[in-house]
């Protein structure tokens, strides 16, 4: 890390802009206006309307010629209504992105999912759908999982369709240039309505694979790179685990059954689960080729959210990394605290650790922590399902809010971890890789991701060389506004 | 039982054979109907058998168009509701997803909504008046 360079960010950027916008807080801070601390920014209302085609400012260094593309995002981004507030931050209906790249210049706009939820909310004024944390009103009808869709943890481009995610009913197919909603997504006439998770996996050639959860019955989709099914069948993982993610190397699927169990998914769904330790964390492989050639592991247990993404030896030994955790996070309370502007210094059991599972070719598992608390694990495109060295995260958990301040690039093969350090001042998301158009290897690649800049109260797309991470972004993009926090991206 | 404009009888051994004193007349509208192919499957019911497995009466309409019309004749006048799905591909079966979520259109009367579940009867009741009753379901 160079202090320098952060402190240039942290002084220069800073001062400049919160001199010109007179709203000079510091970190940790209460907002006059609002009797928030200032982090709470994160978690407050994007307009109704979204947001329409704005360039960003280059306000830090020099923009990648070659850097060319959409860069979506979606997150939670209606926490309030007057007084209310959502019950959970998984609830939030789904703001979708779009930050448009060319010739150095950045254009950003957004739209909300035009979900039942959405539409009835925003006539009513108030919170009405059940969902992960939230009870919901007895008026509000459900007939399947889409009437609770929203729409609002990740995004996929396949074939040129952009879809929004969520976990527990269909991705949400959107315009990928204007962000109207087109509506859910149905991959066959006889899988309407059944969920699509929000953690696909796509393979360098572009064939796509995800999973349907329902309690413990768990669909496998494959999916052409010309956005065709082209196959789909079910598997029994035992239990109704939470699977948010999950992972694949070239020939397997790779379901993590963690002890975090849920036999009666009523709303709101977190008052059902279950820490069952006694269980561990139970890994079933499944054959790319045949569904029904399967192989479980077991590790001790923990919790997870997140894994990068896995390889196979030559013996057959599967590695993936993966953040775990000692016991349930955010689930039990804390996705409802944050949006409220609550937050208490987290007990370090409830760090997340990034760690690489290693699943023998017979036997138990083995779990090798490298001792980085983070989140948002990333890997380089080219290298998903294949052997590689790289791991993109955000890390190092601020002190005194919730979220992270950092970016760190962790090399598997030296250990060593290549860090970025914003300061307690910058609130840091996930970061993609964007292969470099010239160069082979993870290391030539672009990092780009979001961050919430509470000195200027803007959000901000900042780009890393990932060979030199600790250097500094390469160039920061500036909002005249601020946007709420979200939670996936791609790049297409 | 009016055939309007085609219906095959379905449930025949449910119809009402023992005339009424106060016989009276049910016309079902059904609109909204989004693929003019295959069959709306609609049943009658009474409070009794709402949950059961049986219907007081019920019609299998082939859909021509984006609406269609039933009528029940002969009914005793009292409090009523309709259960009806679109079997898009006429196999006689409400087809569902491979987690129990259907795949068809359905609708309940009064257009009432379910939560988790159908329809409840108090949402889905109505009325068939001793002078007769139109009532129209709406598919979305």
């Amino acid at each position: 890390m160079t202090l320098s360079r952060r402190h240039f960010l942290e002084v220069g950027i800073g001062i400049g802009i919160a001199g010109s916008i007179g709203a000079c807080a510091t970190a940790g801070s209460t907002s006059r206006s609002t009797g928030m601390p200032d982090w709470h920014l994160g978690y407050s209302n994007a307009p109704a309307g979204g947001f329409d085609p704005a360039p960003m400012k280059l306000a830090y260094g020099k923009a990648p010629a070659e850097l060319k593309g959409s860069f979506y995002r979606n997150g939670p981004a209606q926490m309030q209504y007057g007084d209310q507030y959502a019950s959970h931050w998984f609830d939030g209906d789904g703001l979708i992105h779009r930050i448009a790249i060319e010739d150095g210049a950045a254009v950003h706009q957004a739209r909300f999912a035009e979900t039942k939820k959405r539409r009835e909310e925003q006539a009513a004024g108030k919170f009405l759908a059940p969902g992960f944390g939230t009870l919901g009103d007895e008026s509000f009808s459900v007939q399947g999982p889409d009437d609770m869709n929203a729409a609002n943890t990740s995004v996929l481009v396949v074939d040129g369709e952009l879809l929004a995610l969520w976990e527990a009913g269909s991705a949400f197919a959107m315009d990928a240039e204007t962000l109207e909603t087109i509506g859910p997504k149905t991959w066959r006439d006889d899988l309407k309505g059944m969920p699509f998770l929000a953690h696909p996996k796509v393979e360098p050639d572009g064939r796509v694979w995800n999973l349907a959860v329902g309690g413990s019955q768990v669909g496998i989709y494959r999916i052409a790179k010309s956005g065709e099914l082209e196959d789909f069948g079910m598997v029994n993982i035992g239990r109704a685990a939470y699977i948010h993610d999950w992972t694949m190397t070239d020939r397997h699927l790779v379901i993590l059954v963690q002890p975090w169990i849920n036999e009666n998914l009523r709303p709101p769904v977190v008052s059902g689960f279950e820490w069952q330790p006694q269980h561990g964390l139970q890994m079933l492989s499944v054959d790319k080729d045949d569904f029904t050639q399967q192989r479980w592991a077991q590790a001790p247990a923990r919790m997870f959210f997140h894994t990068g993404s896995a390889w196979e030896e030559k013996d057959g030994t599967i590695k993936f990394d993966v953040v775990l955790y000692q016991q349930p996070i955010l689930g039990v309370g804390g996705g409802s605290q944050e949006i409220r502007g609550e937050w208490m210094t987290p007990d370090p059991a409830e760090n997340g650790i990034l760690t690489q599972v290693v699943i023998p070719p017979s036997g138990d598992a083995q779990l090798v922590e490298t001792g980085i608390i983070g989140e948002f694990p990333q890997v380089d495109p080219r290298f998903r399902g294949q052997r590689r060295r790289l791991t993109a995260l955000t890390s190092a958990p601020a002190t005194s809010r919730p979220g992270t301040t950092a970016v760190t690039v962790y090399d598997w093969e030296t250990g060593r971890a290549d860090t970025f350090d914003f300061g307690q001042s910058r609130m840091v998301e996930e970061f993609l890789f964007v292969p470099k158009s010239s160069g082979s290897s993870e290391a030539e690649s672009w990092l780009i991701g979001t961050v919430l800049n509470l000195k200027a109260g803007v959000s901000e797309v900042c780009v890393f060389d990932a060979a030199r991470v600790s250097d500094g972004p390469v160039c920061i993009w500036q909002a005249d506004y601020s946007w709420p926090l979200g939670f996936h991206g791609t790049w297409a | 039982m009016t055939r309007t404009p085609s219906l095959v009888a379905a449930l025949a051994a449910c119809t009402i054979a023992v005339p009424l004193a106060s016989a009276s007349d049910l016309t079902v509208n059904v609109e909204g109907i989004a693929q003019v192919q295959g069959s709306i499957m609609l049943g009658l019911f009474d409070e009794a058998s709402y949950n059961g497995d049986g219907a007081v009466n019920g019609a299998n309409l082939a859909v021509e168009g984006e609406s269609l019309t039933v009528t029940f004749e002969g009914l005793e006048p009292g409090e009523y509701a309709v259960r009806l799905y679109h079997d898009l591909n006429d196999d006689g079966e409400m087809n569902t997803n491979p987690f129990g979520i259907p795949t068809e259109p359905y609708a309940f009367s009064n257009d009432a909504k379910g939560r988790f579940g159908p329809a409840k009867w108090d949402a889905a009741k109505f009325t068939v008046e001793a002078d007769g009753t139109t009532h129209t379901i709406t598919m979305n």
